[in-house]
């Protein structure tokens, strides 16, 4: 099956049905509608070709058996009961759940941050700067800067001992336990600032004078935070939210692939690297796209909250 | 102790914990630029203290070695040309379906943001068979446009909330004047979404400068390939130094870093105003 840009052009009109006949009698109405439908059209051909096709093609293909550069047959939901019996399929979205159990603290620890930052403390606007740094670094990057850092030898373990925490001093990157505790800690490292810049900008729609109250009354930081802050802040909280929710699962790529590369065993695979590996490195294309249409559903069911607020947001009349 | 004091050990407390955490987010990077300027047995013999003299050798050789240069060129022009084709194509839809009287543009708008349900990771197989298909693979143009597709939905959306809020008096009234729809957009809507539009190039540019699996499947092993496929060679190869790894990703982290730091307020001001609702 070829697609062509010129046939992804021609599904991209055909999801815009022609104006209905009563528009003719209002010309400008119609021109406008051509001219929407000219202007929507580089967009819609990017979406579709780039995104829709995919997709679908994806669903096709997590239905053929296929291996190596062979010829593909229909497998019917081989691939599919195949991914329940198969160990290294189970660790992954294990691993997956793990990784979605640290959400509290993805959650959290950018809010206290940016609180602390918002309340104008000495340097305020350094802190702010600085902690954005890590987020600007290449995953890639920061995946290997970490191998360095976290090696046997490294400065963490450096650290431990000097401080008399010898026993601390592990192989992080390399225990059965520690490797999935380690990539972790990197990707929050990694992302932490997005969260802290994200809160800021919720944290600027609150009126000043709400918290100056509150400070007035005698309240505390934690309960300023958790009576005042947290409850005005609920979109900007739900957002980032849903953000990591579904962030967390397809952030890790370039993080694994630096590493650890999945190991030891399968203690760091995760669903979306292990699509890469069963499709370019064990050429198995139909199962490496039936675990991608798995991943799919997984991250949509979590970002079909984010879309409904944006469209609802993107469609609103304005006053 | 009364209540200033108290007040003066929490103002104090609340700095150190965010000097610590500041510690925490730049000491890598510290590390990874002294390791850099270390020579190889430097390294080897005081792995973690500083250099006891500064050689720029790693970088001399760290730019032969990965072909520097090219690298650089190859990520600036699909890091551009994806970044001018998303945000061109954002424009045009927010434009179309917040200001013209097009029917079915609800209908436009609610399938470019649900394509944000769809992540590269799930679908990069069938992804790289259609730009295998279209004759793009190695090619600028296949990450080009692949970039500019997953750029497009937050684009749109970001676009579109900012043009909704520009009163449609102010367009007639445009119009009246004989304003056509490009000057409409370009002259008077796009100024208007400035901190939207400075915010959507810059977390743009981050994340396709920085993008490791579209590049990799994309361009593989070709001469297009970009900078972190370049970088994530350096991964695998064990006999390359620390020293030399290290001169290599500060090159490679560089120009964003630049980058942010020159258009920080943009950056803040854009995140203020985009998610300020």
């Amino acid at each position: 099956m070829s697609i062509s840009t010129a046939s992804a052009a021609d599904s991209a009109v055909a999801t815009n049905p022609p104006p209905p006949v009563r528009h003719n009698r209002r010309p400008r109405h119609a021109r406008e509608w051509w001219l929407g439908a000219l202007l929507v059209l580089p967009g819609m051909a990017l979406a579709v070709t780039f995104k829709l096709v995919p997709l679908i093609r994806g669903v096709i293909t997590s239905f053929e058996s296929s291996s190596g550069f062979g010829d593909s047959s229909f497998a019917g939901w081989d691939n599919y009961t195949r991914m329940f019996d198969d160990p290294v399929v189970l660790a992954s979205f294990r691993n997956a759940l793990l990784v979605v159990a640290t959400l509290p603290v993805w959650i959290v620890l950018p809010l206290v941050l940016a609180v602390l930052i918002h309340q104008r403390a000495p340097g305020w606007k350094f802190f702010r700067a600085v902690y954005f740094v890590p987020y600007t670094i290449a995953p890639i990057v920061v995946g290997i800067m970490f191998r360095q850092i976290l090696s046997p030898d490294g400065p963490i373990n450096a650290l431990l001992r000097a401080v008399g925490l010898e026993p601390l001093a592990i192989e992080w990157l390399n225990g059965q336990n520690s490797a999935l505790f380690s990539l972790v800690a990197v990707a929050l490292w990694s992302f932490f600032g997005l969260g802290v810049m994200t809160y800021l900008a919720g944290l600027a729609t609150i009126p000043e004078e709400v918290l100056e109250a509150a400070y007035l009354d005698g309240a505390n930081f934690w309960r300023r935070l958790y009576s005042v802050v947290v409850p005005m802040l609920r979109p900007t909280v739900a957002y980032w939210s849903v953000l990591c929710a579904s962030g967390v699962l397809i952030w890790l790529f370039p993080l694994i692939y630096a590493l650890t590369q999945g190991g030891p065993g399968n203690a760091t695979m995760l669903p979306e690297y292990l699509v890469f590996l069963t499709t370019f490195q064990f050429l198995d294309r139909g199962y490496g796209s039936a675990i991608g249409i798995a991943l799919f559903v997984f991250v949509a069911v979590l970002s079909i909250f984010s879309v409904r607020h944006m469209f609802k947001e993107g469609t609103r009349k304005p006053r | 102790m009364n209540r200033r004091h108290s007040a003066q050990i929490g103002r104090y407390l609340l700095v150190f914990a965010l000097v610590v955490v500041a510690v925490a987010a730049l000491y890598p990077l510290l590390f990874t630029v002294v390791s850099s300027l270390k020579t190889q047995t430097g390294f080897a013999r005081d792995p973690l203290g500083l250099p006891a003299g500064i050689t720029f050798e790693n970088y001399v050789e760290a730019f032969k070695r990965m072909n520097m240069p090219r690298l650089l060129f190859n990520s600036i022009i699909t890091t551009v040309g994806g970044l001018v084709l998303s945000v061109l194509a954002a424009m045009l839809i927010a434009y179309t379906v917040t200001k013209l009287r097009f029917r079915g543009g609800k209908l436009v708008f609610l399938f470019i943001i649900i394509t944000l349900t769809i992540p590269s990771q799930a679908i990069i197989y069938p992804l790289y068979q259609t730009v295998l298909d279209l004759g793009m693979s190695g090619e600028y143009q296949g990450l080009i446009l692949a970039y500019a597709a997953f750029g497009l939905p937050l684009g749109t959306y970001q676009l579109a909330g900012y043009f909704q809020q520009v009163p449609d008096e102010l367009i007639e009234a445009a119009r009246v004047d004989g304003a056509g729809h490009f000057t409409i957009l370009f002259r008077l809507l796009a100024p208007i979404a400035t901190p939207a539009l400075a915010a959507l190039a810059i977390f743009n540019f981050v994340w396709m400068w920085n993008d490791l699996l579209l590049p990799l499947v994309i361009m593989g092993g070709s001469d297009s390939k970009t900078l972190m496929v370049g970088v994530s060679l350096l991964s695998g190869q064990y006999d390359v130094s620390v020293p030399l790894v290290s001169a290599g990703l500060i090159v490679a982290l560089l120009p964003v870093l630049i980058i942010y730091l020159v258009f920080q307020r943009q950056l803040v001001s854009g995140a203020l105003a985009g998610s300020g609702k």
